[in-house]
């Protein structure tokens, strides 16, 4: 009885409803609060940088879809042209881009402008129209032949610094010589928007063309196709590999000290700077073994080398989650281990390795440093169509034009990064879906 | 390494296996060198690509001297077809190549250039006497008639009407043609005004050689890789920086950086090639005579660079600033080109 | 007949071997499974990789001796004229030979070497060609021949495949003494240049060195500490950031958050996670670094804009996602029985967090922290795109530093001359890295992994 007096004694002691108790546990819910309100701020910081990233992107890049075109009528004259009618499909495929096209946007214009003649003028109105104008002209005479000595009204790409001007990123306010139009060029686009011939649409060019020094011809298609080359060396090479070396460490391989090293090599090798494996890819792939340079094949094999050990992470955690009753089962039923492996644990652990696998490839596919080691940074117009052929890649297309002066590309750059942000987004997209749909089946 | 022969072999089985047959050949012209005429090749091989029926050329910017070093390493093709350069090769590079079996060399002179030193518009325009610049690039200056260490920290040190703020120049790398011209020019130009370095010139070449020519390695003066993009970039980001480059980017660039003064004259298309502003320099393409037959479309190639409509008054090359060669001097430029006449030893 | 045709039927070889050998087992049996050892896809396998094997090991002899064979033939077939020849020069005119290009006055009797070439080249590959066709052949039938009912060809086949999947094992063990062996061995070539004292400890960095003999640039001056420093400055100025802020969001989704807020906020950190480097330094370059250098003209100081601060702060954003899912595993493993008891005693949350989960999940905290730093020391791109260039030696965060990272890429794109110390240098640079970073890695691991032991 002592005892339990004495506890109620201390108890009856603490008078909770004192001020000094209030003020203690207020002071507790206090700090409760204050913790709670940085870890919320935390979290939100967190978000707000995901947001500018995206926005800042997009602000920046969303323009970089459409191009800006000034319509003028071009007189298809014969005598540039030559006769076509007469030629074989063999001889129109040399000759139509020996055309001078731009003589005829030239004679466009004097008609157009009667009172400009001197040369450095023709030139300054020349200046408006993209390189690619004379493209867009000589195509035209291609799909239709009938087109030659009479007038067609054509809307022709216009350059860079009309396309920036018109969406308004050169600014008409600052003085002539700091700005990259000039005084007379700004009257001839003004009288074009008076007269409803400068129209801006969707830049169907920018997906299907590649690099370009002009940024209104620039594309990503080769880039494009230079990442889906580099991605299938990458997954040929690290899927088999990775998948065959987890079922192999987590299913037969023995306890002993040389698997414990393979494992902890796979776990740092998880942690090698990506830079590293360019180092590996120049010094190996490039120096020793003389693969050509810049090409989608050395690009994938050293993405393949940094993305195993990610698959083989996830792989060996697919296989660990698969359980031992099924595996036993089918060791009872007769079935070798090997069996056991390859017809019951592989397909169930299959989601989870399909996930990590896409993880890995998502990871190749945004990796740009070990690939400026290797070459592939050159300026590279064609699409690659083998994996020995130079090309570049989306990540390192974005760098390239990131580092180029030319305003103009800086919204293709964003735009570039949306394109990328967008495989990217699909790619995990498809993990999620794949796993659900494995999960239901099971 | 040691394995290297068995390990080559390996990669050329991963070639084999990799869909293409080894001895198919290239078909498409890869060029190399100076960041300088990169532009200008880009654009030609650009428009190069868009005209004919041929693949448009790789071209990957390597500076003059790592360019010429990747050319003369042989023939085949696993090296070069083309290599830029904003200087002529030297005769240690000629018998590089002759030493590799790389025996017939065609140059082609295709204009000229200035060295531009510039900043960003944000800052003031600096007007600079050669003499500046070789006092404030040097690695050792003449002081009172002694040689010692660069002492100098700002630019007002070294010409009170320069402005009150840090020497910092980006400039290119030893591997660049546009590092040896601003050497032999700029910097060369510089020293001479001084009579005790002339009197060594005669007495110890070598010795004054490497007075004029070696610059400073204490941080001033920043070696900025062969992406002449990326100097006028950080030019932008830091506008007490001034950049070393070739005129065409001034060009490209004009509405956000700005020349200097050299000796009183601004760098602009005409003061270049009326050869007033002082540094300048010729640009060259070498063309490998053993490739010609190999990997198509390089006669074409070098026809589509000295074409009216690329090298003209108003051809695309001289928007992108080029300063182009002088009519008498094209035709002969050219004459030799159709020739495909080589280099002699 | 290239080297790919084979390959190509080769692999249709192996495939009618399969069949053969699938329907032979059958065939044997009457159709009565039950009275074969294995299955029958094992013996069409076993039948087919057999058949496929020694083919392909000729195949692969031929692509690696193939340029030995030709060249030891042809300077025998040059005779005495190679003899007395320098071995570059060899290596010349052998080349001259094999990639002759026609010419208008072409010399007779190099003309004759080359004939030479081209039909004994033929030859070779048509024997080679021939014989492992004939091998595959030989081998296929052998072991068709040999099957019989009670013929254990799953466990060979079994055998076969256990051994392919020990070499892929084996392949990321090989990657590592590749990457090792690699810089280690350019690294020494770089090091008999260049002293490891004056690499390790010197204060100037300016990798400049002549290319030709006749020019005359500088000597050049490797001490990399600038470099080291600067990566260092970059790095601290982000885990200073990243570090708290990753940590309490980790705390707050893992103690606080409802699944609601949870649900919806992981998945955006993780898409902030698999932003691809090369998009922050742009934002790094576009966004940041003219944002803090406004700022600070606003407050009159004065900040580079290529500033390590801006550097600093991009980087933060790249790992705190990685931070916080590594410190959200450890806190989630902590059991829950410690959670409820202190809940219980009416610890409020916070105190409960700090006192009982914090100091539980520490070491696992620490690992996390400590890859993350690993991570944030070997990125690339971020101070490729918003760092510096000038090797400075200053810890002001204002300031603009360069980092290891940063200086291997401007050695390395373009110019490539592995004989000079300039190029060699980034190898040195680049197991520097690698040292650092698999220390720091393989302590994280270390850590982590004696921790986990605790509770499982």
């Amino acid at each position: 009885m002592t005892d339990n007096s004495s506890d109620n004694l201390y108890i009856s002691k603490v008078d909770w409803n004192s001020k000094e108790q209030k003020d203690r546990l207020k002071k507790r819910y206090l700090i409760e609060r204050i913790f709670k309100g940085f870890a919320i701020a935390s979290l939100l910081s967190a978000l707000v940088a995901l947001f500018v990233v995206l926005a800042s992107v997009f602000i920046t890049g969303v323009s970089g879809f459409k191009e800006t075109r000034i319509t003028l009528d071009i007189n298809m004259d014969e005598r540039i042209v030559g006769d076509l009618s007469s030629m074989s499909d063999e001889e129109l495929r040399r000759h139509i881009p020996s055309i001078n096209a731009n003589q005829m946007i030239i004679n466009a214009l004097r008609e157009k402008f009667p009172n400009v003649t001197s040369r450095r003028e023709i030139f300054e109105m020349l200046r408006l129209f993209s390189v690619g104008a004379q493209t867009e002209i000589r195509n035209s005479l291609l799909n239709d032949h009938n087109l030659i000595g009479e007038t067609v009204t054509m809307n022709l790409k216009a350059s860079s610094d009309v396309d920036m001007l018109i969406k308004g990123k050169i600014s008409r306010e600052i003085i002539e010589g700091d700005r990259k139009i000039s005084d007379q060029q700004l009257q001839w686009i003004d009288q074009f928007i008076q007269e409803g011939k400068i129209i801006q649409g969707f830049n169907w060019s920018f997906f299907t063309s590649g690099d370009s020094r002009e940024p209104e011809l620039a594309g990503i298609w080769s880039a494009t196709v230079g990442s889906l080359l580099t991605l299938l060396v990458t997954f040929v090479i690290s899927f088999p590999v990775g998948v065959g070396s987890a079922i192999y460490l987590e299913e037969f391989a023995p306890r002993n000290r040389f698997t414990d090293l393979i494992e902890i090599n796979i776990n740092n090798l998880a942690a090698v700077p990506s830079i590293i494996f360019g180092l590996l890819g120049l010094a190996i792939f490039i120096n020793i073994m003389e693969l050509p340079r810049s090409a989608p094949l050395v690009g994938g094999l050293t993405l393949a080398l940094m993305t195993l050990p990610t698959i083989i992470i996830t792989a060996r955690a697919a296989i660990k989650a698969v359980p031992p009753s099924i595996k036993e089962a089918a060791i009872g039923l007769g079935a070798s281990k090997m069996q056991t492996v390859f017809h019951q644990v592989l397909p169930l652990s299959m989601p989870g390795i399909m996930t990590g696998s896409i993880i890995g490839m998502a990871q190749a596919l945004g990796e740009t440093a070990p690939l400026l080691m290797i070459g592939m940074v050159a300026f590279i117009v064609d699409t690659p169509s083998s994996i020995t052929e130079a090309a570049t890649v989306l990540p390192v297309q974005v760098f390239l034009w990131a580092d180029s002066p030319e305003r103009g590309f800086l919204e293709k750059t964003s735009a570039a990064i949306m394109v990328l942000l967008l495989f990217l987004i699909i790619m995990n997209s498809l993990a999620i879906w794949l796993r659900h749909r494995f999960e239901k089946k099971q | 390494m040691f394995k290297k022969p068995t390990l080559k072999k390996i990669g050329i089985g991963l070639v084999g296996l990799s869909m293409i047959t080894i001895a198919e050949a290239r078909d498409q012209i890869r060029i190399v060198g100076s960041s300088t005429v990169f532009p200008f090749s880009t654009a030609v091989a650009e428009e190069f690509g868009r005209s004919t029926g041929f693949k448009t050329p790789v071209v990957e910017s390597t500076g003059s001297g790592g360019g010429l070093k990747l050319f003369c390493a042989g023939v085949g093709d696993n090296y070069p077809d083309i290599t830029n350069s904003s200087r002529a090769i030297k005769s240690s590079e000629i018998e590089l190549c002759a030493s590799n079996g790389v025996k017939n060399v065609i140059e082609v002179k295709v204009g000229y250039d200035g060295i531009v030193l510039a900043n960003s518009k944000e800052a003031s325009q600096l007007s600079f006497s050669l003499q500046d610049i070789w006092l404030g690039l040097a690695k050792d200056v003449v002081v009172n008639g002694e040689i010692i260490p660069n002492p100098y920290q700002y630019w007002n040190e070294v010409n009170p009407s320069l402005p009150n703020s840090k020497i910092e120049v980006l400039g290119p790398p030893p591997t660049s043609g546009t590092r040896d011209a601003f050497a032999e020019i700029a910097l060369e130009g510089g020293c001479t005004a001084y009579p005790e370095v002339e009197a060594l010139r005669a007495k110890d070449n070598n010795r004054f050689k490497a007075l004029c020519h070696t610059i400073r390695e204490d941080g001033a003066y920043i070696e900025a890789g062969e992406n002449d993009n990326l100097i006028v970039g950080k030019l932008l980001a830091n506008p007490g920086a001034i950049g070393v480059f070739g005129y065409s980017f001034l060009e490209e660039n004009s509405d956000v950086i700005q020349g200097s003064f050299v000796e009183g004259h601004e760098p602009s298309f005409d003061n270049i090639s009326d050869k007033i502003y002082q540094i300048s320099r010729s640009l060259f393409v070498y063309v490998k005579k053993a490739h010609i037959d190999s990997v198509p479309g390089i006669e074409e190639f070098l026809n589509e660079f000295l074409s009216e409509k690329a090298m003209g008054d108003f051809g695309y090359l001289a928007e992108k600033g080029l300063i182009p060669l002088p009519a008498p001097e094209l035709l002969i430029v050219q004459n030799k080109a159709d020739n495909l006449i080589s280099l002699k030893n | 007949m290239g080297t790919f045709s084979l390959f190509l039927i080769l692999i249709l070889l192996m495939i009618i071997f399969f069949v053969l050998g699938k329907n032979k087992s059958l065939l044997m049996v009457k159709s009565n499974i039950r009275n074969l050892h294995s299955r029958p896809v094992h013996y069409g396998y076993s039948v087919g990789i057999n058949s496929f094997i020694p083919g392909f090991c000729i195949l692969a002899i031929w692509m690696l001796s193939e340029g030995y064979i030709i060249d030891k033939l042809l300077i025998s077939h040059l005779g005495e004229k190679s003899a007395n020849l320098a071995s570059f020069e060899l290596t010349n005119l052998l080349n001259s030979i094999k990639e002759y290009f026609e010419s208008a006055n072409p010399d007779p009797e190099l003309l004759r070497h080359v004939e030479y070439y081209i039909t004994t080249s033929e030859r070779i590959a048509w024997t080679f060609f021939l014989s492992a066709i004939a091998a595959c052949c030989f081998s296929g039938f052998r072991t068709l021949n040999n099957i019989k009912p009670d013929i254990n060809s799953r466990n060979n086949l079994e055998f076969i495949i256990k051994i392919v999947l020990v070499i892929f094992s084996v392949i990321a063990v090989i990657t590592t003494i590749g990457i090792v062996f690699s810089l280690l061995f350019e690294s020494i070539r770089f090091f008999d240049q260049i002293s490891i004292t004056e690499f390790v400890f010197g204060t100037q960095w300016s990798p400049q060195t002549a290319i030709r003999i006749d020019q005359v640039g500088s000597s050049g001056a490797f001490g990399a500490v600038p470099l080291f420093l600067g990566t260092m400055l970059i790095t601290a100025i982000a885990m200073f950031i990243a570090g708290p802020i990753g940590l309490m969001s980790a705390i707050y989704m893992a103690e606080f958050a409802s699944d609601r807020i949870r649900n919806i906020a992981k998945p955006l950190l993780e898409i902030l996670a698999g932003i691809p480097t090369v998009v922050y330094g742009f934002i790094a370059a576009l966004v940041v670094a003219p944002f803090i250098r406004n700022v600070g003209e606003a407050i009159g100081l004065e900040i580079a804009s290529e500033s390590a601060l801006a550097a600093g702060i991009v980087m933060a954003a790249m790992i705190i996602p990685l931070i916080s899912s590594l410190s959200d595993d450890v806190i989630s493993v902590v059991p829950k029985s410690l959670r409820e008891g202190s809940l219980g005693l009416g610890a409020t949350k916070t105190e409960t967090t700090i006192k009982v989960i914090l100091p539980s999940a520490l070491p696992g905290i620490v690992g996390a922290l400590l890859l993350a730093t690993s991570r944030a020391i070997g990125e690339t791109m971020i101070v490729v795109m918003a760092a510096g260039m000038a090797a400075n030696l200053t810890i002001n965060p204002l300031e603009a530093v360069t980092t290891v990272t940063v200086q291997i890429v401007t050695l390395l794109t373009g110019d490539q001359e592995f004989a000079s110390a300039k190029t060699l240098s980034a190898f040195a640079l680049g197991l520097a890295l690698f040292i650092t970073t698999l220390a720091l890695n393989a302590f994280a691991l270390y850590i982590v992994r004696k921790y986990r032991e605790e509770y499982d």
